[in-house]
């Protein structure tokens, strides 16, 4: 049995679904941000699945792949340095203490 | 079946379910190194070895690393083994499961066009390299003024001023 296009779309859709959990379900600051990842895994996957066996042109996929990659850095770079902050002025990273601007 | 598609599907499932239903974040983030890497085998099956490179060497051997640093720096026993309530976990599931059925059916039902004939070492590192550096110059550019950006902004936002340090 190898991949198919399918076989590699469903398992993107997996990451991305399980990102989402990750996102809507968990209470911790750094493991919503696994989740974020996981997302953008799974879209990374997709473009690089449409991209081999799909798209006419077998660089754009990869081109854009790469700054969705350098993307996720930045933006892992800067959650992470808010979370740091964040516990540093409370003292706690569980979103259900963070609610200073609810109306 | 070959060892490196076992290995992949075998990472990505393992790892991916217990990054987003383990406890521990410490333990999470470990497990997401393993689902990252079990991504970048996909991305090698896939015929991109040089984004598979770039997958280890960013997101497991960068990100990964980072959010350690980052559960280790803001630990407390409290926070960081608390599970969740029981009205997040269904409400996650009642989130994620819909939309999986609902997209994994849509996907299951269309049929895709196959990609034409393509000329010999298309899509190599070189073609890449060339792209970057005409066709998506200014996206490159702005990409690394954000890099840049992001840098500066994550020192300034962990750098402790005295202020601060004086009143702890």
């Amino acid at each position: 049995m190898t991949l198919d296009l399918h076989a590699f779309l469903l398992l993107s859709l997996m990451l991305f679904s399980m990102g989402l959990y990750a996102v809507v379900a968990r209470q911790n600051l750094i493991a919503l941000l696994i989740g974020v990842e996981l997302m953008l895994n799974g879209a990374n996957v997709s473009f690089l699945a449409f991209n081999h066996y799909v798209a006419p042109d077998p660089a754009v996929g990869k081109t854009i792949v790469l700054f969705v990659i350098g993307l996720a850095a930045a933006e892992a770079a800067i959650a992470l340095s808010i979370v740091i902050a964040v516990y540093r002025q409370r003292a706690a990273i569980r979103i259900g203490e963070l609610t200073d601007l609810k109306g | 079946m070959t060892f490196v598609t076992i290995v992949a599907l075998l990472s990505v499932l393992v790892g991916t379910l217990l990054a987003v239903s383990l406890r521990s974040v410490l333990h999470a983030v470990f497990c997401l190194a393993l689902s990252l890497a079990g991504v970048a085998c996909l991305f090698l099956l896939l015929d991109s070895p040089f984004v598979a490179t770039m997958q280890i060497l960013v997101y497991v051997g960068g990100i990964s690393v980072a959010m350690v640093f980052a559960v280790m720096m803001s630990r407390s026993p409290k926070a960081s083994m608390q599970s969740e309530r029981l009205g997040h976990r269904i409400l996650g599931v009642s989130v994620a499961v819909p939309f999986f059925g609902v997209v994994g059916w849509i996907l299951l039902h269309t049929d895709f066009a196959v990609a034409p004939e393509r000329a010999e070492g298309a899509g190599s590192v070189v073609e890449i390299g060339r792209d970057l550096l005409t066709h998506y110059n200014l996206v490159f550019e702005l990409l690394s003024l954000a890099l840049l950006v992001a840098i500066m902004g994550a020192i300034l936002l962990t750098s402790r001023d005295d202020s601060e340090e004086a009143s702890e």
